[in-house]
């Protein structure tokens, strides 16, 4: 038993715990903090993989923005305790099928990951050690991926437009 | 193996020199802006305690330890508990990743200029939850303003850096310090004036200090989120708020004014020029404290997002231009 499994084995559990954790909570403000739980784990997943750049854009983007923005929100309408109980699972049937499926694909993939050799490396295209991480996923970012990068950016382009266009009308209906 | 474990002593060692030899200043910048608003207003501050009042720190200190920890009625408990050590842990891991000399830096990794800034924006979860948990409306109303505020300003400062890193080429602050010397000019604050200026402000703003103190402004929420906190806990805020000015300078020095290098070497002190520069950065924040009225929510807004963004943005994309013709 070497230190990596031991970290991987700790990062892993407290992640599938604070997700399932999270999905049961009932208290909105709980889950978020679940939520970031699990994600600054994941990101220090990605660090013990050697992708110590993924690991601070996952801190900055997930953890940093998009977590303080749901936190934001559940501030503003004021939850203090989700009392309503909901009753989605009336089809019990659509959701046993969607189980199976889920668990078969997963099951598919836990035998494949069971095949492959322990050390991630071998599986790297690149050599992390020659250059820093921001070099080789600007490099791939930039050359192999640039249109599909290109297009991201202008779709969300589009969502800010969208956004500021939402605004613009609420404030030319209170002007008349 | 054994090498390793007499390396990570060694390194727990300096780093909890480090630790208090931080702490220590943190402590004694309470002190530095008392008296230093005090000769600003034409007060004496501080000077019962000791020898000039040099003790008050220290006194300060002892009476938020031992004075009651009063948990309100109706708080959100976990909540309430955690929040202050959230703000502290998230404001004061940023001092290992900050060169203070060529040979003294607690963990040199490759982004350490990003961990910083994750760490700043983690550093808003402590100010929301406390503000969200404390059952106040005060408290609530300044966890509300801090949050939007960081998030805003944060956009600013990190495209300040950003220029920065693009001149340098590098997120490691060690080889950003490097970078510095190798340039014509031996600091950024030349070239990059327009990036220091967007820096300081959004720091400024994104430590709550005045003029953008508004989270904490006392005249509207008497004293914003940690309104409902009482002795060590209060003490852990106030803590991470003297804390993250001292990081927040210490990154300025790092990125824009040089790190550790000086017109000449100081024999003995090789982090001479490193501490004075973040003296004069801390005095500027206190300066400005004495000197300046306290903002307007929108005027923070607007200045924010429609001047400090939009300022940071052109001088991102001309130093990108600048740097692809030379």
């Amino acid at each position: 038993m070497n230190w990596d499994l031991i970290i991987f084995y700790y990062l892993a559990i407290v992640m599938i715990f604070s997700s399932v954790f999270a999905i049961f909570s009932r208290h909105p403000i709980y889950t978020v903090l679940l939520v970031l739980i699990m994600i600054i784990h994941q990101a220090f997943l990605l660090l013990t993989l050697g992708a110590e750049f993924l690991t601070v854009v996952q801190l900055i983007v997930y953890a940093g923005a998009i977590l303080v923005l749901f936190l934001f929100v559940v501030y503003l309408i004021n939850l203090r305790k989700e009392t309503k109980r909901n009753i989605f699972i009336k089809k019990i049937s659509i959701v046993a099928l969607v189980f199976l499926l889920l668990s078969a694909i997963l099951i598919k993939n836990l035998f494949i990951f069971l095949s492959l050799s322990p050390s991630f490396k071998a599986y790297l295209p690149f050599n992390l050690e020659e250059k820093p991480n921001v070099w080789w996923i600007a490099n791939y970012l930039f050359r192999n991926y640039l249109l599909q990068f290109e297009i991201i950016g202008v779709i969300l382009l589009v969502a800010i437009f969208g956004a500021c266009f939402l605004i613009r009308k609420v404030k030319i209906v209170e002007e008349k | 193996m054994e090498g390793s474990i007499e390396k990570f002593i060694f390194t727990l060692i300096v780093a909890i020199i480090i630790l208090v030899i931080a702490l220590l200043h943190v402590a004694y910048l309470t002190y530095a802006e008392r008296k230093i608003i005090a000769r600003m207003q034409q007060r004496l501050g501080p000077n019962r305690v000791g020898p000039r009042g040099l003790l008050q720190p220290i006194a300060d200190m002892l009476k938020l330890l031992t004075k009651e920890d009063i948990t309100p009625y109706g708080v959100d408990k976990p909540i309430f508990y955690i929040a202050p050590f959230i703000s502290l842990v998230c404001a004061g891991t940023g001092v290992a990743l900050i060169p203070l000399w060529e040979n003294l830096i607690l963990s040199n990794i490759n982004v350490g200029l990003l961990f910083i800034l994750a760490l700043s924006s983690l550093a808003s979860y402590g100010v929301i939850l406390s503000g969200w948990g404390s059952n106040s409306r005060y408290a609530f109303l300044g966890g509300l303003r801090a949050s939007a505020q960081v998030i805003s300003y944060e956009i600013a400062m990190s495209l300040s850096l950003l220029s920065v890193v693009l001149m340098a080429g590098s997120l490691n602050l060690m080889d950003i310090v490097k970078a510095q010397i190798n340039s014509p000019y031996k600091i950024y604050l030349i070239p990059q004036i327009i990036a220091f200026y967007v820096f300081i402000i959004s720091a400024v703003a994104e430590c709550n200090r005045v003029p953008f103190d508004l989270p904490e402004a006392e005249t509207e929420l008497v004293a914003g989120y940690f309104v409902e906190y009482s002795a060590m806990r209060f003490a852990i805020f106030y803590l991470a708020e003297y804390f993250g000015m001292v990081i927040m300078s210490a990154l300025a020095v790092t990125c824009f004014l040089g790190g550790w290098v000086g017109p000449f070497e100081v024999p003995y002190v090789p982090f001479f020029w490193f501490l004075l520069k973040l003296y004069i950065l801390l005095f500027i924040y206190i300066w400005v404290r004495a000197t300046l009225p306290r903002y307007r929510y929108d005027q923070l807004m607007g200045l924010g997002w429609k001047v400090l963004i939009p300022v940071a943005l052109i001088n991102l994309f001309l130093t990108a231009f600048l740097k692809l013709i030379f």
